[in-house]
């Protein structure tokens, strides 16, 4: 199979249209965030699940829709022709379609390493062999004081007998949050509270019953680097949602701050910092990004977060409209 | 959260630069790559700039089309593809449209376009295994498309006419 005839083979209509749907999406929901000055997390996300989740299901609907949307016809009055740039032929002779195809690859790559094959094994690993750690015996009192004041369910605590500051949730058949006795020494009772507060938030998103189909969503994606980078910044607002839904619960939001500061912003051991090297680097880009996106968290709290709601439905029907309308035209 | 006009007159004048934008992208390659399709003056333009090595034209015409071809439409790559339209003479709609690309993939379907198919069914056209389909346009007029593959080529030809005529039209392209 050549590539022209990948290119204008069903899987690469879908595959290409998807991206392009999915790039055009990513900039609709841009505009909409800056023109309606939208800061919520809860709207932002509704509307990055717009750029994921749409790009999906927008070339079969539209096909559906209007069986002449393929023709040469069609595609001459569009607004955006992605035939034209995919036949652009290159220096070396290959078209400019074999570029995009290399970075559907490595987004495919990246996808496997970095998403599915970790939550595969973490799922492996925690059912065959169960907590990660040794636990200690009969919990903690301090926990359980933290727990008592919260006006929500409480789930399972179990502590590890680490010395390095851990904190997670497993969201199972039986919700439970794990926490090392390192965190209990670095941690302040208050700041202890809004830290198990942020997991149990965690905890009640996580049942709510769409997360699932985003999640095989996000799948049939795996190559499109659009909607890699978009569920990154939704899984970034999902933490700023349980961030005011912790708040929410404790009514201190100051508290919460501070735990984030002490567990990722305090110098640690970093000797290494200095060294060459390309993964050195990597590394620490991905460090520099992990810090500013703690450090926006830590911001939104300092400066009063707002109430963990929704709301903004004209905003999300007119994004999703324009989105609509103008991918229609993307072929 | 109460939404200002302004908001939403910064959101709309940003989605019509985004369309604007999306035009011009679309555009670019035009002005590099000569052999994308495009619109040709004449058959013997598209003969002359891109490299086909023959073009099947009719040589029977029904009284009410028009020659020369109203419309000349051509790409070299991926595959080479030229689309001929004709005019209905005093009309303005196509009458035939004339299709032969290197691909099964291409789609003409636009011009004349079968809303209501009637048959289906294989066609003995002059020694080739065609495909006949009959059936009526979007306003009821009887509406017909002939294919066929001549090797690595294949030919469409759609007509808003009986089956009649548009087999005599696909039987004058072979000389």
């Amino acid at each position: 199979m050549s590539l022209s005839d990948f290119f204008t083979s069903l899987p690469g209509l879908y595959a290409t249209q998807a991206f392009f749907h999915s790039l055009v999406a990513a900039a609709i929901v841009e505009i909409a965030i800056v023109a309606f000055r939208i800061a919520s997390p809860f709207v932002r996300l509704r509307l990055l699940l717009i750029a994921i989740v749409f790009p999906v299901f927008s070339y079969p609907l539209y096909q559906l829709a209007d069986p002449g949307r393929g023709s040469v016809y069609f595609r001459m009055s569009a607004l955006f022709d992605s035939s034209r740039w995919i036949n652009i032929g290159l220096p070396w002779g290959v078209p400019l379609g074999a570029v995009l195809l290399l970075v559907f690859s490595i987004t495919a790559l990246v996808f496997l390493a970095q998403e599915l094959l970790p939550i595969l094994r973490h799922t492996f690993v925690s059912r065959k062999y169960g907590p990660p750690g040794e636990l200690r015996e009969g919990g903690d009192a301090s926990v359980r004081a933290a727990l008592e004041p919260l006006p929500v369910e409480k789930p399972e605590t179990h502590i590890l007998e680490d010395e390095d500051p851990v904190l997670f949730s497993s969201t199972g058949k039986k919700a439970s949050i794990y926490l090392s006795s390192g965190l209990l020494k670095v941690l302040r009772a208050e700041e202890l509270q809004a830290a198990l507060a942020h997991e149990i938030a965690h905890i009640m998103r996580s049942r709510r019953p769409f997360l699932l189909p985003v999640f095989f969503v996000r799948i049939v994606m795996f190559f499109n680097p659009v909607a890699l980078v978009e569920f990154r910044r939704s899984v970034q607002e999902d933490e700023k949602i349980c961030d005011e839904m912790a708040a929410s619960f404790t009514k201190k939001p100051l508290e919460l701050a501070g735990a984030l500061r002490k567990l990722y912003l305090d110098p640690g051991p970093a000797e290494d910092a200095g060294t060459d090297g390309g993964s050195r680097v990597s590394d620490r880009i991905e460090e520099y990004s992990h810090r500013l996106n703690i450090e926006s968290r830590i911001a939104r709290l300092e400066n009063r977060p707002g109430s963990p709601s929704g709301g903004d439905w004209p905003v999300f029907l007119l994004t999703l409209c324009a989105v609509i309308v103008i991918d229609y035209f993307v072929v | 959260m109460q939404r200002k006009f302004s908001n939403y007159l910064l959101f709309a004048a940003a989605i019509a630069i985004l369309a604007g934008g999306l035009k011009i992208a679309g555009w670019l390659p035009m002005l590099t790559q000569r052999d994308l399709m495009r619109k040709y003056a004449s058959v013997e333009d598209v003969k002359a700039e891109l490299s086909f090595r023959e073009i099947r034209v009719p040589s029977y015409f029904p009284q009410n089309l028009s020659w020369p071809p109203s419309t000349v439409l051509a790409q070299g790559k991926p595959f080479p593809a030229l689309i001929m339209e004709f005019e209905q003479a005093g009309g303005k709609s196509a009458g035939l449209v004339i299709s032969q690309s290197g691909s099964a993939s291409f789609r003409t379907d636009g011009r004349i376009k079968i809303a209501q198919l009637k048959e289906k069914v294989g066609y003995p056209l002059k020694g080739r295994d065609a495909t006949l389909e009959v059936g009526t346009c979007g306003n009821g007029d009887p509406c017909s498309r002939i294919s066929w593959s001549e090797g690595n080529t294949h030919i469409t030809v759609a007509a808003r006419s009986t089956p009649l005529e548009l087999i005599k039209v696909a039987e004058s392209m072979f000389r």
